[in-house]
């Protein structure tokens, strides 16, 4: 039986780990899974423990290992500790292609190698990588999120249609196509603010992550004021989400309302923020463009 | 053949039940029992209203009167008895029977009772008289049952000869009718018409003898309007037969009892026929058909007769263990409620939608003729705005469900053509493209996605009886003792709730709470399965549906009504039928009756929305409520009193006593002193004055204890609050009464020696007289006392007397003023009431402005800072701003469709966003500043970009959304539009924050206030924060641009001004109002910017502002003829009193002097414009440049430079003119 079909054990930490619960998906009560499933629940808690940013606690727990699926793990450890320093990485990058050559049948090789790669820019290797899953939803998931981010709506389209085919119940196939439909718009904002809301109002799924998504959907839908009170849910929920306080600067934005504030408690959470890296380099751009005109203030 | 749908409401345990009989209004029935009793029951309520017992063995046959308080019953002692219930007794006995008595039935207007017996006759007797009036025979076994036809002369009877008889009996009615005159020809007519029978007996004779029974004939009934009988045998068997006037012949059998049929009757609306049987069944039959229809079996109990309710649908049948109350469908009419529309299935099954803003309803947009089998009524309906589909279930077939798709345009009741279907007891939306079906035989809930294959499959908790939706992703499972809130994608419990028999459970609209609705309880939880409150009702709970306050409306078998979140509840209305509440708006409560028809029922909603203003504290809503409608009645008093609080309780109160008990229980004394006055009772003025004393309030006191004569108190009184004069009164008041006592106590208190003394020895007491005159030293006194008493001084004893008393004075005095009264309990409420409680009043009156210095004081102009923009103002700048069609943005050109490339990146959606607008604006969201600048550049000479940053950046942050998606991948950056419903890549833009709108209603009413306020410094940056808005933005319209280009010049004109009187200021700073101490120079200059500061285009208000204060400025500085010009000017301007006085003053002194003391550059009568750079005059035709953008004018000189007002564009730069609308 698969284990992360409805029955099966790995079902519920694994939506939640997509659902963003990290830190219930750290503490989840594994004890009882069978030891087929064990190794597999201990790389979703190692890395919903990356997602939480605690590489170092990762790295440590990992130092010497040659499963391949936890040396996978050690590479994106290793590869978001160097990104967080503020280096390239290139080390990372280059264990993540070894072990993609070698080992690149196993899952979690392909899904955190292939993050590794796809943050590194080899979106290409990212990609070859990831195409030889056999039949993973989060390696969907993952090569949707890659062609979004390389603007291909339309490949991460056809990606989710695939997916929706064989698995279409699931979770993970949902949120994909919320995120190309946020890509694509008109009518399927609706589509994924019904996902999103769903989640975001079920006890059970409720998370900054749901609450993000809902209020995003709100906002692109352009109910502004429905996405300031999930985005505030979110934010009662995590004071520290970084994810929520960048839209809610954006919300602001478009409601002309000042951000200061909101981006000042972003650059003490996460200085770096997408949001807060694009905001600088556009200073610079900005800096560029104008300095290309000579005004003149006397006579 | 299961019977999914036959509803038992009443069942009763006893011995064999032989007879049935439904009371035709009330919710009774009366059971006769092998026992010799007959019981009469309420079945609604489930009791035993009373047992007869008179009759010795079985009774067999029982009836109701339809209109009298009577029945009759007959048993195996032969005898027939007339009971009334009322006095419940038996009021006689009708003996003539020679054996067992089968059946007894009341006619249904004539006074008689047809009875059948053992004995082989047929008997009809009359119960006003009690005589036997007829006796029928022609059985020759048995006969078990006989009926009076519900309309016509006719008798219908069964017997164990196997025979079916039809009476004819309108020579009896003839006979016992009043006496008409008849002539003899009409007699022999009549003799011969009806053939006598073999005694000559002419009153009832054998119109038809029906055969085919194989055996004997237990029961036997008419159709309630078509001319057919129905019979029931031993055969097993039961026989349709017909009649017409002269013939009558059978039609049909229904088989299907494998034992003796025992009664059978047809239904009294549908075309069905019922029948029971020893073999333990009730069956029902179609009667078009003949084919069964469903059928119910009991375990061990034979059944033995049936009876129908002739209103209702009801029917009772007996066995051999009691009776049993049941319907053979619901009547609820499957319903769901989405905003403004129910959705509802006919009795037709005809689905149809209602609207209740319009209140109409639609034709029939699908019929459900082939949803389970046609006698059975679909039980429920979920809907799916999404998709716009339903979900229907039946019991039929051991419950089935259908998934339909509403047709898009209503073609009247057309067969859906693509259902899904399945097996199933409930079904319910649980999501967007999600459905829950529950099995109750196999204990399963399969979750199903739209196109009805299983994605998941639930095991809920033993013994769930069905499944309703729980909020999203949630399904609420109601076993028989219990509610479980059930998490869908987690697979677990969330939460348990131990509530009973839970039927139906209703949702709020914002989803919060739900109400669980059991056969007599409301439980009211949140959404997370806490319970609220709960309340019980004798009466059986029909529906519900809450009111958008948060207040659940429902319904009972006869009544409307209503619970409060806390548990409070009331009566609403009644009802004169079972209703089924769907929804309530305001006064209206929308609700389906029996027969599925929406209907629509007024409400009085005020005392529960009092009440919940109440518990909100929503005093204006509660203030509204009052002013509004007549909330009366001791209920609403006695519930405000009860809940603390009195004095809301006093103002609906009429009633003086009440009034005085309300006034008195929250304090409010001067409501309590007017009812006292009114009434006048001392028991009254006696609680007022202790209640006035507890508050301090001693002038109530004080008038307290005059009204109650009360003068020793009084007295006490006035000495303590320190009031010498009523004291004296008091004084007075004792001597006229003659009340020594109190007259010296007054003395006393006052202090008042020779008083005293004068009354001791008015009383004769010389003795106390001397003492109190030695006492105080009056010895004169004590020589006149002596005196009179003939003693002397030697002769008396005198003891030791100590210094004389004297009374202490309060040393405030109090009794001009209330002591510090005690806080009554006014509340804001009573307040707002009575009228004390202000409005925020618009301050804008009041508002005080900054223009504080003595001579400049003004003291309204500056208040109406909503001015509109004047219509009929000029824009001579608009020719500068037509709309070019710009050379620049590649938009037209080809474009290329990156998407049918087969992998590597494609072009973002910031990037389209550049290609596809032609507006400064766009390219600004698509991050495109090089762009962005460009066409600002081309638009409108643009070079200095400094003072955009927070505006590009502002822009840039209000398009980028960041949605999280894979852990330890960045979020995915999508792209906030403003075209939210387009998805052509070719046509969608980004949204761009600050509307005109907004920026109307914010900085440019805001710099207009700073203007009026005299903050300019802040004006100037308010109004250059709009034009750098304006600059970067997009607009909906053509008109919109005309309006932002009037909003821009006039910001523009407002800079100009401010910054001109800004420039004075600061150039007089030293000594802002008297030029004396200054240069010739500066002096000129200030006067001359005193004078441009009137010049530009400024609104009305604000020009004459400008106008009064230059006019002051330079009559202060003895520049008359500048001055009077201005004043002439505000005098045609101006509305403001202020400034038109001073005007005419100002006017009538420089009038007589009309000279400048210095000569400024100001020709009053030329028309020039104003150097935004240098503050000075251009004169018409001599050079001047002006900035594109905001069209300050400047001398030719500053040609080049930045402009000074916008502080972007450079002045004179070729410019086509700034786009705003795509």
């Amino acid at each position: 039986m698969d284990p992360y079909s409805a029955e099966g054990e790995l079902m519920n930490i694994h939506n939640a780990f997509h659902a963003g619960q990290y830190s219930a998906v750290t503490t989840f009560d594994t004890s009882s899974f069978s030891s087929s499933n064990a190794l597999s629940a201990r790389i979703l808690k190692l890395r919903a423990q990356l997602a939480l940013g605690q590489h170092a606690a990762v790295l440590s727990e990992l130092k010497i290992t040659s499963n391949p699926d936890l040396s996978a793990v050690k590479v994106l450890a290793g590869y978001l500790q160097s990104v967080e320093k503020g280096q390239e990485g290139g080390e990372a990058v280059e264990a993540a292609r070894t072990l993609a050559s070698a080992q690149g049948e196993n899952l979690t090789v392909q899904l955190c190698c292939g993050t590794v790669l796809a943050r590194a820019g080899e979106t290409e290797e990212a990609l070859a990588l990831l195409a030889r899953h056999q039949g993973s939803l989060d390696a969907v998931a993952l090569i949707i999120q890659i062609h979004l981010q390389q603007n291909r709506t339309d490949l991460a389209a056809k990606e989710a249609q695939r997916a929706r085919k064989w698995a279409q119940d699931s979770l993970l196939v949902n949120l994909a196509e919320s995120w190309v439909g946020l890509r694509q718009g008109g009518e399927s904002y609706q589509s994924a603010f019904y996902v999103y809301e769903e989640l975001a109002q079920a006890p059970s799924t409720q998370t900054t992550h749901s609450l993000i998504g809902q209020a995003i959907c709100e906002l692109h839908l352009g109910r502004l004021p429905e996405a300031e009170s999930a985005l505030q849910q979110a934010l009662a929920l995590d004071s520290n989400s970084a994810d929520a306080l960048a839209n809610l600067m954006v919300l602001h934005a478009i409601q002309g309302q000042d951000t200061q504030e909101l981006k000042s408690r972003l650059e003490k959470v996460r200085p770096g923020h997408q949001i807060l890296v694009d905001a600088a380099a556009k200073r610079e751009a900005f800096e560029a463009a104008r300095a290309k005109y000579s005004p003149k203030f006397e006579v | 053949m299961s019977s999914p749908t036959m509803l038992t409401k009443f069942e009763s345990k006893s011995s064999r039940a032989k007879g049935i009989a439904f009371h035709p209004k009330r919710p009774w029935i009366l059971v006769s029992l092998h026992s010799s009793t007959i019981q009469l029951w309420d079945y609604r309520m489930g009791t035993l209203i009373d047992r007869f017992e008179e009759h010795d063995g079985p009774v067999r046959g029982i009836d109701f009167h339809k209109t009298q308080p009577l029945f009759v019953s007959g048993g195996d002692d032969y005898k027939i008895k007339v009971w009334s219930y009322v006095q419940r007794r038996c009021l006689f006995t009708l003996n003539g029977h020679l054996d067992y008595v089968r059946t007894v039935f009341f006619h249904h207007d004539l006074p008689w009772i047809v009875s059948s017996s053992d004995d082989q006759t047929i008997r009809i007797w009359n119960w006003q008289n009690r005589q036997l009036i007829c006796t029928m025979t022609g059985h020759n076994h048995y006969t078990m049952c006989a009926q009076f036809h519900p309309r016509e002369d006719l008798i219908v009877s069964a017997s164990l000869d196997q025979s079916v008889r039809v009476w004819d009996i309108s020579g009896l009615r003839k006979k016992h009718s009043a006496p008409t005159s008849m002539t003899f020809e009409d007699q022999m007519a009549r003799a011969n018409a009806n053939q006598a029978d073999m005694f000559g007996n002419t009153d009832a004779v054998v119109k038809f003898v029906l055969e085919g029974h194989d055996r004997g004939v237990n029961w036997v009934s008419f159709h309630p309007t078509l001319p057919l009988i129905v019979s029931a045998g031993d055969d097993r068997l039961i026989k349709l037969w017909r009649m017409s006037e002269t013939k009558a012949w059978e039609v049909d059998t229904c088989r299907g009892h494998f034992q003796n049929a025992s009664a059978c009757l047809f239904h009294p609306h549908q075309d069905l026929i019922l029948s029971v049987g020893e073999d333990k069944t009730i069956r029902v039959w179609d009667l078009n058909k003949r084919t069964a229809v469903q059928s119910f079996k009991r375990e061990n109990d034979r059944f033995w007769v049936i009876a129908a309710h002739p209103e209702i649908n009801l029917f009772a049948a007996g066995h051999d263990n009691g009776v049993m109350v049941f319907k053979l469908e619901r009547e609820r009419p499957a319903s769901a409620v989405y905003q403004n529309q129910l959705f509802y299935i006919t009795k037709e099954k005809h689905v149809r939608s209602y609207d209740f803003t319009k209140n109409v309803e639609s034709p029939s947009m699908l019929s459900l003729k082939k949803l389970g089998s046609p006698w059975v009524p679909p039980r429920s309906l979920s809907y799916n705005p999404a998709e716009r589909a339903i979900l229907v279930t039946s019991p039929a077939d051991g419950g089935v469900y259908e998934l339909i798709s509403l047709p898009r345009d209503t073609t009247g009741a057309v067969e859906p053509t693509d259902t899904k279907r399945g097996s199933g007891n409930s079904a319910v939306f649980v999501a967007r493209n999600r459905f829950a079906v529950f099995n109750q035989s196999n204990q399963q809930i399969d979750i199903k996605d739209l196109s009805n294959s299983t994605t998941k499959t639930i095991k809920p908790p033993h013994g769930t009886v069905d499944i309703y939706f729980g909020g999203t992703g949630c399904l609420l499972l109601v076993t028989a003792t219990s509610v479980v809130l059930y998490d869908i994608n987690q697979k677990k419990q969330l939460a348990e709730l131990s509530v009973n028999g839970i039927k139906y459970v209703v949702w709020s609209s914002d989803g919060l709470h739900a109400a669980l609705l059991s056969k007599h309880n409301v439980t009211i939880i949140t959404k997370s399965l806490e319970q609220v409150s709960t309340l019980h009702e004798t009466i059986r709970i029909k529906s519900a549906t809450w009111d958008d306050a948060g207040v659940l409306l429902y319904s009972t078998l006869n009544h409307i009504k209503y619970s409060l979140m806390n548990g409070d509840n009331g009566i609403v209305r009644t009802l004169d039928q079972t209703v089924y509440l769907v929804r309530v708006k305001g006064r209206n409560v929308y609700c389906l009756d029996r027969a599925a028809k929406p209907k629509m029922l007024q409400i009085d909603p005020t005392e529960y929305r009092f009440k919940l203003a109440l518990i909100k504290r929503n005093y204006d809503e509660m203030l509204n409520i009052i002013k509004t409608s007549s909330l009366v009645g001791q209920s609403i008093i006695s519930y405000l009193q009860k809940k603390g609080y009195p004095e809301i309780a006093l103002q609906f109160v009429q009633d003086p006593q009440t009034r005085f008990e309300l006034a008195i229980e929250c304090g409010n004394l001067d409501v309590a002193v007017e009812m006292a006055k009114q009434l006048d009772r001392p028991k009254l003025w006696q609680r007022l004055s202790t209640e006035a004393l507890a508050h301090g309030n001693h002038q109530v006191v004080e008038m307290t204890y005059q009204k109650l004569r009360n003068f020793d108190k009084l007295s006490f009184l006035y000495l303590a609050t320190g009031d010498q004069e009523k004291l004296k009164r008091m004084a007075k008041i004792a001597e006229h009464r003659g009340d020594m006592t109190a007259r010296f106590q007054n003395a006393l208190y006052l202090g008042d020696v020779q008083n005293r003394i004068e009354m001791f020895q008015e009383i004769d007491l010389y003795p106390l007289a001397y003492m109190t005159a030695k006492a105080h030293g009056l010895e004169e006194q004590c020589q006149s006392i002596l005196e009179a008493s003939g003693l002397t001084e030697e002769q008396i004893n005198v003891p030791i007397v100590g210094k004389p008393l004297s009374p202490l004075t309060p040393i405030v005095p109090t009794f001009k003023a209330n002591w510090p009264v005690k806080g009554t309990s006014s509340s804001v409420f009573e307040k707002a009431l009575l009228g004390q409680v202000e409005g925020i009043e618009d301050e804008a009156v009041t508002a005080t402005n900054g223009y504080g210095d003595e001579d400049l004081l003004v003291p309204d102009a500056g208040t109406a800072r909503n001015g509109q923009l004047d219509e009929a103002e000029e824009d001579e700048d608009v020719a500068g701003w037509d709309m070019g069609d710009d050379v620049d943005v590649e938009a037209e050109s080809d474009f290329v469709n990156v998407e049918s490339a087969d992998a590597g990146a494609g072009s973002s959606e910031a990037d389209m966003w550049a290609r596809n607008s032609p507006l400064a604006a766009d390219h600004v969201a698509a991050g495109s500043f090089e762009t962005a600048m460009q066409l600002l550049n081309r638009q409108v000479g643009a070079v200095n970009f400094k003072p955009l940053e927070g505006r590009f950046e502002e822009i840039l942050l209000a398009s980028r959304t960041f949605l999280p998606a894979n852990s330890s991948m960045p979020p995915l950056v999508n792209y906030v539009r403003r075209t939210v419903s387009e998805t052509d890549s070719r046509k969608i833009l980004p949204i761009i924050p600050r509307d005109l709108e907004s920026i109307m209603v914010g900085e440019f009413a805001a710099g207009k206030t700073a203007m009026a306020k005299n903050k300019l410094e802040d004006g100037v940056q308010v109004f250059k924060k709009l034009l750098h808005l304006l600059l970067v933005n997009v607009v909906s319209s053509q008109q919109e641009v005309t309006e932002a280009k009037k909003v821009i010049s006039t910001a523009t004109q407002y800079i100009l001004a401010m910054s001109i009187e800004l420039e004075r200021r600061a150039l007089t700073k030293d000594s802002p109002n008297d030029l004396s101490p200054f240069s010739d120079d500066i002096k000129k200059r200030a006067l001359e910017l005193a004078a441009y500061f009137t010049v530009p285009d400024l609104e009305p208000q604000h020009k004459s502002l400008a106008l009064w204060i230059s006019m002051k400025f330079s009559n202060k500085n003895k520049q008359y003829s500048s001055a009077l010009s201005f004043a002439n000017e505000l005098l045609d301007r101006s509305r403001v009193d202020k400034q038109q006085k001073d005007a005419r003053q100002i006017k009538a002194s420089c009038e007589r002097n009309p000279t400048d003391a210095v000569e400024i550059d100001f020709d009053t009568f030329a028309d020039f414009d104003i150097c935004a750079a240098s503050y000075t005059p251009i004169y018409q035709g001599s050079p001047s440049a002006m900035c594109a953008y905001c069209g300050a004018k400047y001398h030719a000189k500053y040609k080049g430079t930045v402009c000074r007002i916008c502080g972007v564009c450079q002045i004179g730069a070729p410019a086509s003119g700034l786009r705003l609308v795509g």
